[in-house]
């Protein structure tokens, strides 16, 4: 039997005989592991996931013409800046007289679906079957339900009874029309493009600036709040989540370190049996490491491979959305554990290299 | 005996037992740290959600339509009915009155403005900076300081003045873009309706107010000449998330289900109180607002909650594992024990209460140190402490015993198993 053959043995023997022990090791060394994983994978997505939960605000930025309407060319450059993920609502704005009252009333044009589906927190009610978006106080002051007439300088039109929407914000006094049906009763051509960009604050950010400097006659202006509620939610729920994984990642380290000491001295007995059988410190030094690099290893990889399936079933919980593994994280969540087990098991081995191995063997 | 034997235990096998309750320290001050913090989240990303701005919006019933484009607003000061400012205050009034965070009213019409460079047409807002009030024995400060906390001001926010002063030409805010068109500086004095007024900052809000002239209320119910008026009251509250019970209507419940819906901080019963307070009034959510933030706040809630829970379960996990260690290794003590005579409940009794022993004490450590965690984690991310119930102490306690119990009983019981001949002879 040669050294190797010799050590390999003992490494093997070490972790059958005790096989509890081994056990107990591997799996403080894997709930860090997994912990670590889940914590750092999570952190990693998290600005993201959080930022995709904005879009329900609606627009995020406005852009108006001050003069004259939006170009097709200005609005393709517009489309090309946001990209696939954002939408971009075109709408024109006309003050149209109700004729019977003679109230007046802001009338939009737009493609109703589009804005339906960016401002997702009206709440709408189907009056009736036309294609319009009726304001709910449009409705409680004058067409309660019942077709509108309204009039456009000599053109008039009347208005299908349709959905009514509740907003909470101006649009509650307006009536939205389909684009085509908008134009032919006022001639104008839209204005104003409701914007809703899609990504991290920052991203946003850059894309507002992006259209201010491509855009030169146009005015683009960010929805204040909503950007800065963003920035402010998701920037501290990152601090957060950070802050604790750090915490628990840390103490649950210092936890593991403290289990394997503990039981490294509590072999003082194998210790001392191997050194009155000759064996020098660096050859029981060697064998103790490799041991705990051994359970180390396995127990991380075990660690990371249930850590990456705890993030992925929080993000499909929380987030209806998988949060996929980071396979840049194994190799520092394996090399971390091993260090972390490599000091734990050798440290405790200097204190009892100073006792000698006789007065260990006698109980002392 | 059993005593002896126990407090011997502790004071022989000192480096044994510290590791033991290190393990436990640890792993309770995560379990303290993380529940308070994912307790206390809910409410510290509520209040970061606020700089959303009002959720609730109050405005006349018998009011005309706004005729609003593009930030100009085209309705005549003389046209809609109005609210009485005197009785705002009883906001502060109703059964979730605390949650009320502020209330901002405006008073607003198209003016014609005088400056040094000719006439514009601008709109005049009338609202509160940060008015003081006082509603019973509190005194608090509202207005758009704190409602819209995204309004910027380049030079000074004016006061509010409770009456116009006569003597000197009030400070009042310029809109940014107004500012420029018409070429308005800090320091400027301005006149409406013949009256003088100083500009003391420029504001910058990203709204429609960056075209207008934003004073005092009190300052522009005296240049409209509408005293007590107030056309539009912006609330910023505490909400819980809508679920399908805060949609329901209140009047069509039992009286039992009212008072569990009249009590919920929804947005809709904090919107059915003020109505109840306010004659004549529509209170409508800011869907925009509340609709989302309720989104975004449980998705932040709904991923601590499910970090807290993987943490506990790593924590128990791992001072389970440090006491089956710690026992594990005492076969031998085990084996002398039974050898003398003991019996197998004598034995796992002993181990228990030691092990419930170091499972109070490390938890009573734990929870210090967790919550001192707690407390550095609040100031230092959200600037205001995270407070730790005290019933966490107790779950913590708790735990530590039910965690500690299930690491010993495992080891304790297979430390049973051997032959305690074999455990002394040193071959199992």
């Amino acid at each position: 039997m040669n050294r190797t053959q010799l050590l390999l043995r003992l490494l093997l023997k070490a972790a059958w005989v005790r096989k509890d022990r081994a056990f107990t090791a591997l799996v403080s060394v894997a709930v860090v592991a997994t912990i670590a994983t889940a914590a750092l994978t999570i952190y990693s997505d998290l600005e993201g996931k959080l930022s995709h939960e904005f879009r329900g605000f609606g627009a995020n930025v406005i852009v108006t013409k001050n003069s004259g309407a939006l170009t097709p060319g200005e609005l393709a450059d517009m489309r090309k800046i946001v990209g696939s993920t954002g939408e971009i609502v075109p709408v024109g704005y006309a003050i149209a007289t109700e004729t019977t009252s003679k109230a007046r009333i802001v009338v939009g044009g737009a493609d109703v679906d589009k804005l339906r589906e960016l401002n997702s927190s009206w709440s709408f009610s189907n009056a009736g079957h036309g294609s319009t978006l009726v304001g709910a106080r449009v409705d409680e002051t004058l067409a309660h339900g019942a077709d509108l007439q309204i009039s456009f300088g000599k053109a008039s039109t009347s208005i299908k009874a349709g959905t009514v929407f509740h907003s909470g914000s101006d649009d509650d006094s307006r009536i939205y029309l389909p684009l085509e049906d908008f134009m032919r009763l006022t001639s104008i051509q839209p204005n104003t493009a409701l914007v809703r960009i899609e990504g991290k604050p920052q991203q946003i950010q850059s894309a507002i600036s992006q259209l201010s400097a491509a855009l030169p006659d146009v005015e683009v202006k960010p929805v204040r709040q909503i950007t800065q509620a963003q920035t402010a939610v998701v920037g501290k729920t990152r601090s957060v989540v950070l802050a604790s994984s750090a915490v628990v990642v840390v103490l649950i380290m210092l936890c593991m370190v403290a289990t394997f000491t503990g039981s490294v001295l509590e072999r003082r007995k194998d210790f001392a049996v191997m050194k009155a059988l000759g064996a020098s410190n660096r050859a029981v030094n060697f064998l103790f490491a490799s041991e705990a690099a051994l359970l180390a290893l396995t127990g991380s990889v075990a660690g990371y491979i249930l850590g990456c399936g705890v993030a992925f079933w929080i993000g499909k919980a929380n987030f209806d959305a998988a949060i996929l593994p980071q396979p840049l994280l194994l190799l520092p969540v394996l090399l971390g554990s091993v260090v972390l087990a490599l000091i734990a098991s050798t440290a405790p081995l200097r204190l009892l290299q100073q006792i000698q191995p006789a007065g260990i063997l006698r109980g002392e | 005996m059993f005593l002896r034997l126990l407090f011997e235990s502790f004071r022989r096998q000192k480096r044994r037992k510290s590791v033991a309750l290190l393990a436990i320290a640890l792993g309770m001050s995560i379990a303290t740290a993380m529940i308070a913090v994912g307790n206390d989240i809910g409410d510290k990303i509520n209040q970061e959600l606020r700089s959303l701005g009002a959720n609730l919006v109050i405005t006349p019933i018998e009011d005309t339509l706004d005729v609003n484009i593009g930030g100009v607003n085209l309705k005549p000061a003389s046209e809609g009915a109005v609210i009485n400012e005197q009785e705002l205050i009883k906001i502060k009034g109703i059964f979730w009155g605390h949650n009320i965070k502020g209330y901002a009213p405006f008073l607003n019409a198209p003016q014609k403005i005088q400056t040094r460079n000719g006439e514009v047409d601008a709109e005049l807002i009338g609202t509160y900076f940060a008015q003081p009030l006082h509603y019973g024995k509190d005194q608090f400060f509202t207005g758009v300081r704190s409602v819209n906390p995204w309004w910027k001001v380049e030079g000074a926010w004016p006061p509010d003045y409770g009456d116009f002063p006569e003597q000197f030409p009030p400070d009042v805010l310029a809109g940014s873009k107004l500012a420029q068109q018409a070429g308005l500086s800090v320091g400027d004095q301005i006149e409406i309706g013949g009256r003088k007024l100083r500009i003391s900052g420029i504001l910058n809000s990203g709204g429609e107010e960056d075209q207008s002239i934003v004073a005092a209320l009190h300052i522009a119910q005296k240049l409209l000449g509408q005293p007590n008026a107030v056309r539009r009251v912006t609330v910023s509250a505490l909400t819980k998330p809508e679920d399908a019970f805060a949609r329901k209507d209140p009047d069509k419940m039992s009286p039992a289900v009212r008072d569990r819906w009249y009590c919920s901080p929804y947005a809709n019963s904090i919107a059915y109180q003020l109505r109840e307070v306010l004659p004549n009034v529509r209170v409508e959510q800011i869907r925009q607002v509340e609709q989302n933030q309720g989104k975004v706040l449980s998705r932040v809630s709904g991923l601590m909650l499910l970090l807290t829970l993987a943490a506990l379960l790593a924590a128990a996990l791992t001072v389970s594992a440090a006491m089956a260690a710690t026992i594990l290794e005492r076969r031998q003590e085990v084996g002398l024990m039974k050898s003398l005579g003991a019996g197998n409940s004598v034995v796992a009794s002993l181990f228990l209460t030691e092990a419930a022993f170091l499972a109070l004490a490390g938890g009573l450590m734990g929870f210090l140190a967790g919550a001192l965690l707690a407390h550095r984690i609040g100031q230092s991310i959200f600037g205001s402490a995270i407070v730790v119930h005290p019933v966490v102490l107790a779950v913590v306690l708790f735990a530590a015993v039910l965690v500690t119990f299930l690491g010993s009983v495992g080891a304790v019981r297979k430390a049973m198993q051997f032959d305690p001949a074999v455990v002394l002879r040193g071959n199992a």
